[in-house]
């Protein structure tokens, strides 16, 4: 899946719902209001202990922006016209907008969740290609995970490109599905 | 204007002359020339607008910057999106605040025709006029730029490549970078989006879509009428019901009998623009022909969706002329 997402309306009963990708498009909603913030649980659970990290703005710097397998990150992001993406986004933020690189690497095969706390869009980069994800839905009601979207992943390294974020900051956390 | 003529090969001391006309010509006035299929007449343009290469290509990168919402998360095209022609798949959007949006998102082909431009705002005559409702509108709001005009001519003002572009699109007024001429230039690159190349355009119904096809003429062409399939005007389909959040076309006119008058949307590549309705609470087109309350059995049904798969128009969908540009001013983007 590449991309942001629209949560219909009429999903807010499966509030961990997250679906097969039939289109390239994803989905995105308002949630209805929390009276009280829940820790998330199984994969999700270091969402609540993420650790600083500063995004790389090119290629080059992106060795000291990693983002470990289990563990989630406190992205400090850079502005828009800083970021020398290796692909275009398909949707690339305006100039005051904000986005950056982390580097992800993969040692086993399977599939891998990207939570986000926003509706930024986001690719997976190999090979200078744009993953294809399996699947995007949003994350438990008010736990802070707007969006998830899943990847099948073979070992190597890979480019995680965010962009058109709206704040210079954001959470995001990778995690090993069952 | 011949700038167009003049971008022939041509021999080197005639190559002097026409670079030297190019740069004393304003580019803007280069005109438009339209790629219409035969018969089918070039949309009105408003006189004080008229259609240049200039301002279409101006257009077509603002259609796709998210500069013109307030945290650059949101352009034209995160809603209108090219393989949906230019629709969304989604029952509505939310705006940059997370206001739910209250209307799902309309298609843009062949939009130079439609007046009124809305679900229920006769208002809404121009493209024009039309651009400041998703960038200033509050009701829901979209993209969050109430109060922050002048925000939107700083930006593109301080990007050296707009202000080329700003400065040929608009000579007429000293390439004057604000929402009026956003708002032009958007317009223009609008009325580009024209779709006339449909199997049913080309007059190549499979069996089962000419059934439909007659069934259509029979049952639905009286309000979804005429090329776009839409008569332009507002209708309410069942009873009325005060207790509705959206009243329709009342909520602009406050007349008792125009509760819940929608205005008829086109057809045109109505299979990839669901979900469908005004508020896109039909999941699926057979419920959306279901909800106009007609008697159809399940064959005809079966009948009336292979007509209208058969107004989709891949061409269109996939036109590159349409697409986020790569590049301006000769550089990447």
């Amino acid at each position: 899946m590449r991309g942001k997402m629209l949560w219909n309306p009429v999903l807010g009963a499966l509030a961990v719902a997250i679906v097969a990708v039939g289109s390239a498009e994803a989905q995105e909603a308002a949630q209805p209001a929390c009276t009280a913030p829940v820790a998330p649980t199984g994969e999700l659970a270091p969402w609540t202990t993420p650790f600083p990290l500063q995004a790389a703005g090119s290629e080059a710097g992106i060795s000291s922006a990693s983002l470990p397998v289990g563990r989630a990150a406190r992205l400090t992001l850079l502005q828009t016209p800083q970021v020398r993406y290796a692909l275009r986004p398909e949707k690339p933020g305006g100039s005051v907008s904000h986005g950056g690189l982390v580097r992800i690497d993969v040692r086993e095969a399977g599939t891998y969740r990207v939570a986000l706390d926003s509706a930024a869009w986001i690719d997976l980069v190999r090979d200078q290609q744009a993953l294809i994800s399996t699947a995007h839905g949003h994350g438990p009601h008010c736990t802070g995970v707007r969006k998830m979207v899943d990847y099948s992943l073979t070992p190597g390294p890979y480019i995680l490109q965010i962009s058109a974020n709206g704040q210079p900051q954001m959470t995001v956390l990778l995690a090993r599905l069952p | 204007m011949q700038i167009r003529r003049f971008s022939r090969p041509l021999l080197s001391a005639g190559l002097l002359l026409i670079i030297s006309l190019s740069a004393a010509l304003p580019m803007g006035e280069a005109p438009w020339r339209w790629t219409l299929p035969a018969g089918v007449s070039a949309p009105p343009v408003p006189a004080d607008n008229p259609m240049t290469a200039a301002k279409v290509e101006l257009g077509r990168r603002l259609f796709y910057d998210a500069d013109l919402s307030i945290d650059g998360t949101m352009s034209c095209a995160t809603c209108h999106v090219q393989k949906h022609a230019f629709a969304d798949s989604t029952r509505t959007r939310p705006g940059v605040t997370d206001e739910p949006g209250r209307r799902n998102v309309p298609g843009l082909a062949n939009v130079a025709w439609f007046t009124p431009l809305n679900f229920a705002d006769p208002a809404a005559t121009t493209l024009e006029a039309q651009a400041a409702t998703p960038v200033f509108g509050t009701h829901p709001v979209e993209m969050g730029m109430a109060g922050r005009e002048a925000e939107i001519g700083r930006r593109f003002g301080r990007d050296s490549c707009y202000r080329v572009m700003f400065a040929r699109a608009f000579p007429d007024n000293g390439g004057r970078i604000d929402f009026s001429n956003v708002a032009r230039a958007l317009a223009s690159f609008e009325r580009t989006l024209i779709s006339r190349g449909s199997a049913w355009d080309r007059q190549q119904l499979d069996p089962e879509a000419q059934a439909g096809s007659v069934l259509f003429v029979r049952d639905c062409a009286s309000c979804h009428s005429g090329a776009n399939f839409t008569d332009l005007t507002m209708h309410r389909l069942g009873p009325v019901d005060p207790a509705l959040a959206d009243q329709g076309l009342f909520e602009k006119t406050g007349i008792e009998t125009d509760r819940g008058k929608f205005r008829t949307p086109s057809l045109r590549n109505v299979a990839l623009t669901g979900p469908w309705w005004h508020d896109g609470s039909a999941r699926t087109l057979d419920e959306a022909i279901v909800r106009h309350g007609l008697t159809h059995d399940a064959g005809e049904v079966a009948q009336l969706i292979a007509f209208l798969n058969a107004l989709s128009d891949t061409e269109f969908t996939g036109r590159k002329s349409l697409a986020m540009p790569e590049e301006a001013c000769g550089k990447r983007l």
